[in-house]
């Protein structure tokens, strides 16, 4: 019986909703200005403009989250359809955080390869937007709606490179998989509705009990919801959009949508299944194990055949999205927490690489053969030292963040009792350095070439905070490690 | 903090020398060096021996999530490793040639491995114990690939570092395991040491735990990147890394493997393949030596061999071969670092690596030969010199378990003469023949030499010194 809606709704309630979305909200504000401010000035002008009112909205909805986490007591709002709890903010905090670096970074390459501004900060800024929206949603309406905002505004970022019809290629290829995943998801959605009787999450969790198990069509629907999520977060077996996707695209989106969409749809997955469908939990973790196993094993050996440095990190972060899983399958605070640790820190290593990356693009398109690496180290010593530091991170040597990651997700993976899935994931790191060393030789060996590496302050800046983070959240993770059991306390209990 | 100090200081160091002039770097980096071998000496002179428990103990939360702490702390057995550590450095850096290229990121990452390499001496904690072990590969792997000799030093710093890190990582599975199994919530290496899991998991975590000690060692039949490792290693480098972090795989079994899983299940007791496998290891790389023509590789191929001895001492499980383990980890880390240096300074003067390409030298170089006779016969275990002594122990503690280990460990007593007297006399001795050495050894090179051969000579006839101070152990589960 499903009781009778409540209709309602006074003016403190809704200023209370609005409170536990305030970060989205902000934000939202400020991506109608930054269109505003688009539309008004003159041409020149736009460009640098929207960059400064996006970089603004990004620290305002950063900070509201922050102020949020410290003081505000989290809830549901919208009839449960949103909530504002630790978890969303904490992907606030991450997205918001992202899409500082993100403009940061691409401001003087645009520049560069003379592409439209003010669109591209704005493409980002409803990106951001629909990531947060994912983080917070509460109902399968809002995940959805999330899932789309983002993706709806990646498929146009991703083909921003007008003349190159490798972008094009890439924006068309990740349209036609990302609207197929998007339609796996929404037949999943619509099975696990049928069964449940609601989209609220909490509400799911409640009515889907054990029982559940047996219904065909509820598995049906969580087999469905996985390949979709599997998409989305570039997990094999349904990675193949991954490599064309990341190379097509120009480089601050890859960088962007590397770990951006990643994050997300790990929100996504965390809210949906860990929070809707805690009672089916051995169904769904039986299907993420065999899909974690295939992207860590799938993901490091194609990536060592790789040539271009786009490719390389496209089939990483498949093996990454491998990694990560071993958490979401563990499950429990200790689980949950260790999820949000290494998103938290894949941003900083994983972007780090791509921006690093995005300095050797030329005028007429982006270098990320291996050669173009050649004499990084007699051409900007520091960016040398900071490449190697992003890709031993991501191997996972310590005292860097990477370490700590697999760490935490390891630890919470043998006790949670995948301890072959941890074996495994070991096995595979070690030929995972193979190829993330491999990129380090081009960058020390010598060479003839000695001209200066240009840099944006801006760009400079965004490196070296990654660099910063990668060394300074592994020798001081307590910190970030507290915030990701405080995030995942909403889901998984105290 | 003065733990703390003898790790953080070279840390401190390279980070700083990297990015000096290359005139200034090589003194600088003398001088931190020995900085921290007057930290680590100090630490010495002030230490109790005979007390149970580790000493200059630091503890202080790190992760406390996962009760990870950053303890440090020494006994008896780490104590002469992080000295000799110490002490090594300072050598490898006075013998790094000034014209180096990019000598000061050289010096840098001499420092830096030196600091991690201190650091997995002196960690108590599991998960420090760990993050330390692998730190120390990334300079390790830099030093042999950019400044590495040869045709191809990129692979053979790439087989380095797979080949270990295919141990480590799996270790890092046993450090995780060993967390779960105990129950206890614990990486303390002294808490671990008195709660044992049962032995099938036992079993399991001392497998993945040997796997990458004996990689590291290396043990027979691991060793197989030794030999690319040790060809393509600069000289300087060569002194630390065969002279130091060879140790810490033998070093690992001692701390971790033998007194954190104490019971052997039955069908696969490992308190006899280890041994085996290092008795293994002393015949192995005894004729390997023999069959070597090239000087370096003879070296490092005995290098092979005299780490069997270390191994068979510390799985001999009684108090003689442990102690003679350890006096022979610092026995053959002093002898390996004089013969690399030799073998370095004739061939850079023969111009060739080839023994059999010369013979009669000591004509041309008396001095030389003079030194080296000294250093062959430290290395072929002559009584009134370090080694003798800890081969002794080694051999004894091994009769004591079994006379079967000691019979057969004594092959390689009877084969090192063989390739050690037939390196030198062959280059040394006889008729003069093939290239014409430039000089005899320069001043400064005896100088270099000259702290060594003193402490050849001194160990070998008061080992007491070394020995009194090892009966402080940190921990329960090696022999008393």
């Amino acid at each position: 019986m499903i009781p009778a809606p409540d209709l309602t709704y006074s003016w403190a309630q809704a200023l209370a909703d609005l409170g536990q979305i305030a970060a989205i909200a902000t934000l939202t504000g400020f991506f109608l200005f930054a269109i505003v401010t688009d539309l008004v000035l003159p041409k020149p002008r736009r460009g640098g403009a929207v960059a400064i009112v996006a970089v603004t909205g990004f620290t305002y909805s950063l900070g509201t989250a922050v102020y949020r986490w410290r003081f505000a007591q989290g809830g549901y709002a919208y009839h449960q359809f949103a909530t504002g709890d630790n978890f969303a903010l904490f992907f606030e905090i991450l997205f918001a955080t992202l899409g500082i670096l993100t403009v940061a970074l691409s401001h003087s390459y645009l520049k560069k390869r003379g592409m439209l501004e003010s669109e591209f900060h704005i493409l980002i800024m409803a990106a951001v937007i629909g990531m947060m929206v994912l983080g917070s949603a509460t109902s399968l309406v809002t995940v959805f709606l999330g899932l789309e905002l983002l993706s709806i505004a990646l498929y146009i970022a991703c083909g921003f490179s007008r003349r190159e019809s490798r972008s094009q290629e890439a924006a068309a290829k990740y349209l036609l998989v990302g609207g197929f995943a998007s339609a796996f998801v929404l037949y999943g959605m619509a099975l696990i509705y049928g069964g449940a009787g609601t989209t609220v999450i909490p509400e799911i969790a409640k009515r889907l009990d054990a029982s559940a198990a047996g219904n065909p069509l509820i598995l049906l629907g969580i087999v469905l919801m996985g390949v979709g999520f599997a998409f989305k977060v570039s997990a094999a077996p349904f990675h193949m959009w991954t490599p064309d996707v990341y190379q097509g695209a120009p480089l601050p989106v890859t960088a962007f949508m590397s770990v951006g969409t990643k994050a997300a749809a790990f929100a996504m997955i965390v809210r949906v299944f860990a929070g809707g469908l805690p009672h089916l939990a051995p169904e769904w973790q039986a299907l993420l194990a065999f899909v974690a196993a295939a992207s860590m094993v799938v993901g490091n050996l194609m990536a060592i055949a790789q040539s271009s440095l786009k490719r390389l990190l496209a089939y990483s972060g498949v093996a990454q999205a491998g990694y990560i899983l071993i958490g979401v399958i563990a499950g429990g605070q200790s689980g949950l927490a260790a999820v949000l640790y290494y998103l938290f820190v894949y941003m900083f290593m994983n972007f780090g690489a791509f921006a690093v990356i995005t300095l050797l693009a030329g005028a007429d398109g982006d270098r990320d053969r291996f050669d173009d690496l050649q004499g990084l180290a007699k051409r900007s010593p520091l960016m040398a030292v900071l490449m190697s530091v992003f890709m031993l991170s991501l191997a996972g040597f310590p005292p860097s963040v990477g370490f700590f990651g697999k760490l935490f997700l390891f630890t919470a993976g043998v006790s949670a009792g995948y301890t072959w899935l941890v074996v495994l994931a070991v096995v595979m790191s070690v030929v995972s350095v193979f190829y993330y060393v491999r990129v380090l030789i081009p960058v020390w060996s010598s060479s003839t070439r000695t001209d200066r590496l240009p840099a944006s302050i801006s760009s400079s800046a965004v490196i070296w905070l990654s660099g910063l983070a990668a060394v300074g959240l592994g020798i001081y993770p307590t910190t970030l490690l507290i915030a990701g059991q405080l995030g995942a306390t909403p889901i998984s209990g105290p | 903090m003065t733990l703390t100090t003898i790790w953080l200081l070279p840390m401190i160091g390279a980070a700083l020398i990297a990015f000096m002039p290359a005139r200034f770097a090589k003194w600088m980096g003398v001088v931190v060096a020995l900085a921290a071998l007057a930290v680590a000496a100090d630490v010495a002179f002030s230490f109790a021996p005979g007390y149970h428990g580790y000493q200059f103990t630091e503890a202080a939360p790190w992760i406390p999530q996962l009760t990870i702490f950053y303890r440090l702390g020494v006994d008896g057995i780490s104590l002469w490793l992080v000295v000799l550590n110490a002490f090594l450095t300072v050598i490898a850096i006075l013998a790094t040639p000034i014209k180096t290229r990019n000598v000061s990121r050289f010096v840098a990452l001499m420092l830096a491995m030196s600091a991690g390499l201190a650091g997995v001496f002196m960690a108590t904690d599991l998960v420090l114990f760990y993050v330390f072990w692998e730190a120390m590969l990334i300079p390790a792997y830099f030093l042999l690939w950019i400044f590495g000799e040869g045709e191809r030093p990129d692979r053979a710093a790439l087989k380095f570092v797979l080949y270990t890190l295919a141990g480590s990582l799996l270790m890092l599975v046993g450090v995780i395991g060993e967390y779960v199994a105990t129950g206890k919530q614990t990486f303390d290496l002294a808490t671990l040491a008195t709660l044992a899991p049962s032995p099938s998991i036992q079993f399991a975590l001392f497998f993945v735990f040997a796997l990458a000690f004996a990689i590291k060692t290396p043990l027979f039949p691991f060793h197989s990147w030794l030999p690319d490792a040790y060809m393509a290693a600069p000289t300087p480098m060569l002194i630390t890394f065969a002279g130091v972090m060879g140790k810490a795989g033998a070093y690992g079994f001692l701390r971790i493997a033998v007194p954190l899983f104490p019971q052997p299940v039955d069908w696969w007791d490992w308190r006899w393949v280890i041994p085996v496998l290092a008795v293994a290891a002393i015949i192995w790389g005894a004729l390997m030596a023999i069959a070597s023509r090239d000087m370096k590789l003879l070296v490092a191929y005995s290098s092979v061999s005299h780490m069997g001895f270390i191994v068979l001492g510390i799985f001999a499980l009684n108090v003689q071969g442990q102690q003679g383990a350890v006096l022979q980890m610092i026995n053959h880390g002093i002898i390996i670092a004089a013969l690399f240096l030799i073998v370095a300074w004739i061939s850079d003067r023969a111009g060739t690596r080839d023994r059999s390409a010369m013979a009669g030298l000591a004509a041309r170089m008396p001095v030389m030969a003079g030194i080296f006779f000294v250093v062959t016969l430290a290395a072929l275990g002559l009584p009134g010199l370090n080694s003798f002594v800890g081969e002794f122990m080694t051999l004894l503690g091994a009769w004591q378990r079994a006379p079967v280990l000691a019979l057969f460990g004594a092959i390689g007593l009877v084969l090192a003469p063989v390739y050690m007297l037939r390196l030198f006399q062959g280059t040394m001795q006889g008729a003069p023949a093939g290239p014409v050495p430039r000089s005899d050894i320069y001043a400064g090179q005896l100088v270099l030499l000259a702290p060594l051969i003193v402490l050849m000579f001194a160990i070998g006839l008061d080992p007491n010194v070394l020995t009194n101070l090892m009966t402080s152990l940190g921990q329960v589960g090696l022999a008393r």
